[in-house]
């Protein structure tokens, strides 16, 4: 299993308008909304505020990857937020995030989840993926650009 | 006359395992051969995701606790399944590189047949080389069975 089998283009968003680390993760939670796979949108919310607590994943490069393992969601979820003007996300390297990836799981997918948190790390150092993320013109794209890097990164 | 004694089955902890594992008691049933049952907690993709900074230590170690839980929980079912079948069943909980450890332990237990569950699809040379399912398959020094068609190993396993 790879992260393009699970983000769709309509969990992207392609200029997030939230300004704070807080109201990112809500923007992009959101698109969950009425999702079969989340049945507790709040609940989900606030594990990942509580995992944000432990640290930040803002991961340096621009890059922050919001996750939890958490009984709100009930298979693995994950959506894409990218914000233009950069976002305060108490990154590692101290820069501003601009491609936020939000990722949930149930309690139970432990293996598939933890496979593609380390894909997706992975295919975030490449610099030639970060910059298909960044140049992308619309959700398409940016699912395309993860297929096409997920043949190629190793 | 040479005889199948020993079948290693590999299990990854999910609901498509449990297909992997009746298949493999099927097998061990059919061929009167012991099961060794493997599960591996995969602390390199752990050690990866703190290495880039994605886990905080604290979270790598719940999870690790909670994919060893989780792990036997899997080979508590798995056993119990084999005993109802009268199937001898050792279970293993290890920890490491999934394919290596695979690898070994059916060596060690000189497993005289390696059983898998389905491998996913290939999309590029890349999954030949990096998807652990692809390794075992390719890294076994024994025979190996991919199981597929879920509905005809229930079958299977239900009229044993």
């Amino acid at each position: 299993m790879k992260v393009s089998d699970y983000l769709t283009q309509e969990h992207c968003i392609m200029n997030l308008k939230s300004k704070t680390k807080e109201e990112a993760i809500k923007e992009i939670a959101s698109l969950f909304s009425g999702s079969a796979e989340v049945t507790d949108l709040g609940g989900f919310i606030e594990d990942i505020f509580e995992r944000e607590n432990l640290g930040s994943t803002g991961i340096g490069q621009g890059v922050a990857i919001p996750h939890s393992r958490t009984k709100a969601v009930k298979n693995f979820v994950i959506a894409f937020g990218r914000s233009l003007e950069g976002i305060d996300f108490s990154a590692l390297d101290g820069e501003k995030v601009n491609l936020i990836f939000l990722m949930g799981t149930s309690e139970e997918d432990l293996n598939l989840y933890l496979r593609l948190l380390a894909e997706l790390s992975k295919l975030l150092m490449n610099s030639e993926f970060r910059k298909a993320l960044t140049q992308a013109q619309s959700a398409k794209d940016v699912v395309e650009a993860i297929r096409r890097f997920e043949g190629y990164n190793k | 006359m040479a005889k199948i004694n020993t079948i290693a089955v590999s299990i990854a902890g999910a609901e498509a395992s449990m297909v992997t594992a009746r298949y493999a008691i099927c097998l061990a049933k059919l061929l009167n051969a012991q099961l060794v049952v493997i599960y591996v907690v995969d602390t390199k993709a752990l050690g990866d995701l703190l290495k880039s900074k994605v886990f905080v230590r604290l979270e790598a170690i719940d999870y690790e606790r909670d994919l060893e839980e989780h792990g036997h929980r899997y080979l508590r079912r798995i056993e119990k399944m084999a005993e109802e079948k009268g199937v001898k069943a050792v279970s293993i909980l290890s920890k490491g590189v999934v394919h290596d450890e695979v690898v070994n332990i059916s060596k060690e237990k000189n497993a005289d047949l390696l059983v898998i569950g389905e491998l996913k699809e290939i999309s590029s040379r890349r999954d030949i080389f990096y998807d652990e399912g692809e390794r075992i398959f390719r890294e076994a020094y024994c025979p190996v069975v991919v199981v597929k068609n879920k509905e005809m190993v229930n079958q299977l396993y239900k009229e044993l």
